[in-house]
């Protein structure tokens, strides 16, 4: 088959560019940790305050036995709950999230923290925030009127000042 | 003895962090509160007429008028009662022998009521202040606004969140009091307690008095 050399430059050029964007996606991708959330895992939303682990009284922070810490909230329209949370910086974090109506999303601006909460589904995030400070917490999918009402506050501290006021009492700091 | 051990379980469960409703609102309980029988519902309202009037509405403004609620919102409170997850020994005591499917009828009934006439006009420019937190809400106090949830006229959306508007002022001030104070607690995840919580007395009487001129 005769290609013409000019054309073939251009093949060269055009393949040549869908790899550099591949490949600067790619690279972004894995040394910033970004990926999809990839975990699927079912459970009823009708029934979700009725389940263990997203019943009202143990949702929040909690720190696990590796050290890690775990915060398990609920998306519902509109607020997600708890409303306030205090997390340690430079800390492995996993989000464990639900929803009981509708499709969410959650966003904190300024960090990777970001996912769809699809119902019928817990949405599962690691993430560490090398920062301290105040961050909202944002829904980003149209879940109805009052979507541009739906927020919440996460207060980012210093490890050793977190494990001073919190570790010890489990539950929710805030 | 029954009751005495049935409400020391009720306290401890409590305390124990119980849900704040035994109610799912699954395909099933759905379908069972739209199959409800409007003509068993209205024989069983009998009892009910003494408190919340003949068709549903109250003549007492300290307890609610049904008519025309959300049925859904009427058989979640009833269960609620029921269990003991919204505290009222009267309203137990009446609810202690209803079956589900009672609880679905009487829902049907009074949801099919006509709503109160009201007569008294609202005049806007009183409530000027209290407008904002319905309509805008409050963002320094993650407070959304009424209407969000409830409805630009204070109807009431699905599933459950109940109509207000036309209920008597003094029935919607004790209530968000009682959210205000924790005392009610039948909200799944405190949605309306971590609301009522943050608001004033006065933001509270208002907006009673605001949602209670509302033709429903």
């Amino acid at each position: 088959m005769h290609i013409d050399p000019l054309e073939k430059k251009w093949l060269y050029i055009a393949f040549g560019m869908v790899g550099l964007f591949l490949g600067a996606i790619f690279i972004s991708a894995l040394v910033s940790g970004i990926h999809p959330p990839s975990n699927v895992e079912t459970i009823d939303s009708a029934r979700l305050h009725l389940s263990e682990e997203f019943a009202e009284d143990n949702l929040g922070v909690r720190i696990q036995p590796d050290g890690t810490v775990r915060v398990t909230m609920v998306a519902g329209r509109y607020g997600f709950f708890p409303r306030h949370i205090t997390l340690p910086a430079d800390t492995p974090i996993t989000f464990r999230w639900a929803s009981i109506d509708v499709l969410h999303g959650v966003h904190m601006p300024m960090t990777n923290m970001s996912t769809m909460v699809v119902p019928g589904y817990v949405a599962e995030v690691t993430t560490q925030f090398p920062k301290p400070g105040d961050y909202p917490m944002l829904c980003n999918e149209y879940c109805g009127t009052g979507h541009d009402f739906m927020w919440s506050k996460v207060t980012v501290v210093d490890k050793q000042t977190w494990a001073r006021r919190h570790a010890k009492t489990e539950g929710d700091p805030s | 003895m029954m009751r005495l051990t049935l409400a020391l379980l009720t306290i401890t469960g409590l305390a124990h962090g119980a849900p704040a409703t035994q109610v799912a609102w699954t395909p099933e309980t759905q379908e069972l509160v739209k199959s409800g029988d409007p003509g068993r519902g209205e024989k069983l309202a009998a009892t009910c007429a003494g408190c919340h009037g003949e068709r549903g509405v109250s003549a007492n403004s300290a307890f609610p008028s049904l008519a025309g609620q959300l049925p859904t919102y009427l058989y979640r409170q009833l269960h609620d009662y029921k269990d003991g997850s919204r505290v009222n020994p009267l309203m137990q005591n009446f609810t202690s022998a209803l079956s589900d499917q009672d609880m679905a009828d009487l829902a049907a009934w009074y949801s099919r009521q006509p709503p109160p006439e009201n007569s008294k006009a609202a005049d806007p420019s009183q409530f000027e202040d209290i407008l904002r937190l319905v309509r805008q809400g409050d963002s320094k106090r993650i407070i959304p606004p009424c209407r969000v949830c409830h409805g630009k006229q204070g109807q009431g959306e699905q599933i459950d969140t109940p109509r207000i508007a036309g209920q008597s002022a003094t029935y919607l001030e004790q209530t968000l009091k009682a959210y205000h104070d924790g005392e009610r607690h039948n909200d799944i995840y405190g949605r309306m307690r971590l609301i009522a919580e943050q608001l004033t007395s006065e933001e509270i009487r208002q907006l009673a008095r605001y949602y209670a001129t509302l033709q429903p």
